[in-house]
């Protein structure tokens, strides 16, 4: 039995495995490599400037901006999609009417590529004639003109009001396939026992859900991390910096400002960052397999 | 679910809730469509009335010529196949090797599995601009540039992290005891896979090929480093190149984005029927 | 399922291999060039496929172009350039990015073809030497170039009363003031993506300070913090403080702002010719429906400078096919008629002498006028200075239309910022 076992766990992981390690790991350890040099991207000749690259990280002021922006743009990813999407799922299983054309409005964000979300958006926040103000005119009698998108201290919100708008049809998918691991007949009893619906939300669903949850707050964190597209698109880590991520930062310096080494150095930090957010989140899964078992 | 609730509630009295749950749904539904309606808007107008600010208005006519002219363009058509003959194999690509991995770090696991599981949950962890470089030196070696070969390749390998991720999670909502049951009646792991774990996460991976589908179909930084020629290209580097550095071509810009969506659209629609509940869960009580 | 699958794999094993081995056939090979280059637009694509038809035409050679969209397309080229695999020709920005290239060695140096084919003579004079000659020798060849003006509405100002423009500062701003007592906002600016507003400080300091300086300041020997830049801060602050722009100018894009100018709402905006070529699209007529007028003289005494982007096409040094290369690139500029077509489609001036000025719309013989009777053609800021110290100054211009008062801390760190690049050059 045990030989057996690991003949199937070889057998099982070697092809995911090697494609995986030839495709992502090589080539990312090989960029991280670049990280301690200084090369420029277009120029073959470079030289090795050890830690120093990280040393600049410390001292870098759009490096420390990127991170607060990052940070807010992660604490939004985990509470509104998240929450929004649970909402949703939830509200959809019901078997409320209509429930097959809810599911696809919500959803259709997320067919729209980032291209296209981005250039609408901007259309709905232009200052003159944009969606939101000419909402907010006719709501408030007020003639409204901000310019959301170039404003430093709005330009990020509502970056991440678009992201949101395309993610939360995401987290939605994922709760719905994972209420469908919930047992139809566990809540039927729950119901004849007289229990609200209050109640059977949080002390069943729940809990039965975490499996769903975690994985939609993991990709809630890596896709607000990761966060690149939409901003590219919107305000290009603009206005002068306001919106920049961490994502966005490296992209700046490598590709804009050939800094590949320096930039390398910042994609490392960010993956450091992921790595340890994820890790503790890794721990809750070891509690849900107990629930199981 | 409620549906029993609400059955029962109406014969004691007015129960408010699925009225006010309808209206919300309907209020949020609405607020979430207007920006699609407003490519669709953008798609039904000249790029001069855009420019005029004219977006978020009623079209006079049906301007119907964004359209004609993307749908007769045969470069629009070789996008179109070529991005489908990159998406249909990677997601299943990467949805297979999802469910091998996934499997053996829920069911069989081993010392070390756990990091070993974070480790490739961790391919995740980067924005993929960071290995643009290496990879076109190792396609460029292989002589692969400028055909869809690198896309697909790509595209599996870093939709692996994802579907491991998700098949790991569902998978572990079957319980051991089923596994433990079809051993005993001389199935081999495989069997185990495809005769009882797969029937019964079969959710997930509907989850999974729409999900999959959807990012790789609209995934256009690849493309961008690995084609170079039309005959390669796809349909997001169509949508991204309708500008020119000193012009820019909404109308049809929208038009595209429309046609481009809807195959993404297609595929959630055929799979979402999956996300139906009370398959699941029958075999073993308490 | 699967089998759908696998027929998809087939397929696309088959069409993948017939496509490389056709690419990878020596015999078409030594007719073949291959292009790369950022002009992505409907009009430009088409011109540029109708070119490489008549090069074809005329010589056999056959040119596999690859067009990127402009940002898009420095990425590609970086990715490129270090996998190693640039395109036989490709199209760049002279200036600065060029040099940048041209260090890094991933170029061929065209000196002989130069002399061969007399480029000498048909080259426009003002942007031969800084355009083409990087380190000692010659690199690009320009394909078409810009010129930055003050363009305006015409109906518009004959509303406000304005007969004649102006040729000096104080006569400039009276007309703004004039503009603005009618209601009529005088100047439009759409720095969303930054670049368009490096034009007002490049101008300002090429007419106060000059463009010794300016070079000066450019390539890292001047600072930011010198008196001369702060006078420059401090007239486009008047500007700004007195209400002349439209608000909001980081909101809105370049084309924003000509379209304002179009409609009317506001009277001019400092822009590049190839505003041109977008008005001409959406059916302004030239000199009717727009105009232009030079930016005005600040600093009596200081050589006139005019200001523009050149667009230019450089031979990787790598090139499969140098030969077919350089009779491309020679076609490209000595052709009259090629340069004829693709200037008027991109609202350019040729970098041809030889075209027919009267091929040219009443607004660009005008500015080509101009130009000619300039002391000196300067590169705008973005392709004057080394990418990574424009990246710090873009930023800064932003940050100074969003709110100009602080303008002395944002030079201070721009010139740290600045100097810090230069350092690592």
């Amino acid at each position: 039995m045990e030989r057996h076992t690991r003949f199937w766990q070889c057998a099982l992981l070697a092809l995911p495995l090697l494609v995986f390690g030839v495709l992502v790991v090589w080539p990312l350890l090989s960029s991280f490599y670049y990280s301690f040099t200084n090369w420029n991207g277009f120029n073959p000749h470079y030289q090795f400037v050890g830690f120093g690259n990280f040393a600049r990280i410390f001292t870098d002021h759009l490096f420390a901006n990127a991170i607060i922006n990052t940070a807010i743009w992660m604490a939004a990813a985990i509470i509104v999609p998240t929450c929004l999407g649970l909402g949703l799922a939830l509200l959809i299983d019901s078997r409320v009417p209509g429930g097959a054309i809810f599911k696809s409005i919500f959803y259709l964000p997320i067919c729209l590529s980032a291209v296209v979300v981005g250039q609408i958006w901007v259309w709905i926040y232009q200052p003159d004639w944009g969606l939101l103000n000419t909402a907010m005119s006719a709501v408030t009698g007020q003639p409204e003109s901000y310019a959301w998108l170039a404003k430093p201290d709005t330009a990020l919100y509502a970056v991440i009001i678009a992201w949101s708008w395309q993610q939360t049809g995401l987290a939605m998918v994922i709760f719905l396939a994972g209420l469908t691991a919930i047992p139809h007949d566990l809540l039927e009893v729950c119901e004849l026992e007289g229990t609200k619906f209050r109640q059977r939300v949080w002390h069943v669903i729940l809990p039965l859900l975490r499996p769903a949850t975690v994985v939609v707050v993991a990709l809630s964190v890596i896709n607000s991390l990761k966060g690149f597209d939409i901003l590219y698109i919107m305000t290009g880590g603009g206005p002068f910096h306001s919106s920049d991520t961490l994502a966005m930062h490296m992209y700046n310096e490598s590709f804009k400002k050939y800094h590949m080494g320096y930039g390398s150095a910042i994609s490392v930090v960010l993956f450091l960052i992921a790595l340890s957010i994820i890790f503790i989140y890794f721990r809750q899964l070891k509690k849900v397999d107990e629930i199981y078992e | 679910m409620s549906s029993v609730a609400l059955a029962r509630a109406d014969e004691r009295e007015f129960n408010p809730w699925p009225a006010v749950i309808f209206v919300g749904l309907v209020v949020l539904a609405v607020l979430f469509l207007a920006p699609t309606i407003g490519v669709l808007l953008s798609s039904l107008k000249t790029t001069k009335e855009i420019s005029l600010g004219e977006l978020w208005s009623l079209p006079h006519s049906l301007y119907l010529d964004n359209y004609v002219k993307i749908l007769s363009d045969p470069a629009v058509h070789t996008y179109l196949i070529n991005t489908a003959l990159v998406a249909a194999p990677a997601t299943a690509a990467s949805i297979a090797l999802g469910i091998l991995a996934g499997y053996v770090f829920s069911k069989l696991p081993f010392p070390g599995s756990d990091l070993l599981f974070l480790a490739i949950v961790s391919g995740m962890f980067f924005p993929p601009q960071v290995i643009l470089i290496p990879l076109f030196r190792l396609f460029n070696g292989l002589g692969l540039i400028d055909t869809l070969w690198p896309m697909i390749f790509v595209h599996t390998a870093m939709g692996i992290p994802i579907c491991t991720l998700l098949m790991r999670n569902f998978f572990a909502t079957v319980p051991s005891a089923l596994r433990e049951a079809a051993i005993l009646e001389g199935a081999n792991e495989w069997q185990v896979i495809t005769k009882v774990a797969l029937p019964l996460s079969l959710p997930a991976v509907a989850v999974l090929a729409t999900l999959q589908f959807t990012w790789i179909w609209n995934d256009f930084l690849w493309p961008l480093i690995f084609t170079h020629s039309d005959a390669m290209r796809t349909i997001m580097l169509g949508l991204v190149f309708l500008k020119g550095q000193y012009s820019v071509a909404w109308g049809v810009q929208g038009a595209l984005s429309l046609v481009a969506s809807l195959p993404t659209l297609l595929v959630f629609l055929f799979f979402q029927r999956y996300f139906i509940k009370g398959m699941t869960m029958g075999a073993v009580k308490g | 399922m699967f089998n759908g699958i696998q027929r998809k794999l087939l397929a696309s094993v088959l069409a993948v291999t017939a496509t490389v081995l056709l690419f990878a056939n020596p015999a078409l090979a030594a007719g073949e060039v291959t292009i790369s280059h950022y002009f992505t637009g409907s009009l430009g694509r088409a011109g540029l496929e109708d070119i490489f038809a008549q090069f074809k035409k005329q010589t056999g050679i056959t040119v596999k172009d690859s067009p990127i969209g402009h940002e898009d397309f420095k990425t590609g080229i970086l990715v490129r350039a270090a996998g190693n695999d640039l395109p036989d020709v490709f199209s760049y920005w002279a200036g600065a990015r060029t040099q940048f290239v041209a260090d890094s060695g991933h170029l061929h140096p065209i000196d002989d073809m130069w002399k061969r084919e007399d480029l000498g003579d048909i080259i426009a004079k003002p942007i031969a030497e800084g355009a083409t000659l990087y380190n000692g020798h010659r690199y690009l060849v320009p394909f078409g170039y810009h010129y930055v003006g003050v363009f305006y509405n015409p109906h518009v100002m004959k509303k406000a009363g304005i007969k004649e423009m102006p040729k000096t500062w104080d006569e400039f701003k009276a007309m703004c003031a004039k503009l603005k007592s009618q209601g009529i906002t005088p100047i439009a600016l759409g720095s969303k993506n930054r670049w368009p507003a490096q034009f007002w400080f490049d101008y300002l300091l090429l007419r106060t300070a000059g463009p010794d300086y300016r070079a000066d300041l450019m390539s890292g020997k001047a600072s930011y913090t010198d008196p001369q830049v702060e006078k420059v801060m401090g007239l486009w602050k008047q500007l700004i403080d007195a209400g002349d722009f439209a608000p909001n100018s980081n909101a809105a894009t370049w084309t924003d702002a000509a379209d304002k100018v179009a409609r009317g709402d506001a009277a001019m905006t400092l822009m590049g010719t190839w505003i041109t070529g977008y008005w001409n699209n959406n059916k302004l007529e030239p000199g009717k429906d727009y105009e232009f007028f030079a930016f005005p003289t600040v600093t009596d005494g200081v050589p006139k400078a005019a200001l523009g982007p050149v667009d230019g096409l450089v031979i990787s040094k790598n090139a499969n096919n140098v030969a077919g290369a350089e009779k491309l690139l020679t076609f490209m500029v000595a052709n009259p008629g090629v340069q004829a077509k693709w200037a008027s489609i991109q609202g350019a001036l040729s970098a041809n002498v030889k075209v027919d000025s009267s091929k040219y719309t009443s607004v660009m013989r005008h500015a080509l006028k101009v130009i000619q009777n300039s002391d000196a053609f300067a590169f705008n800021y973005d392709l004057a200075t080394p990418p990574p110290v424009a990246e710090v100054g873009l930023s800064m211009f932003a940050e100074f239309m969003n709110d100009p008062s602080g303008y002395k801390e944002m030079l201070k760190q721009t010139q740290a910022g600045a100097s810090d690049a230069f350092a690592q050059q």
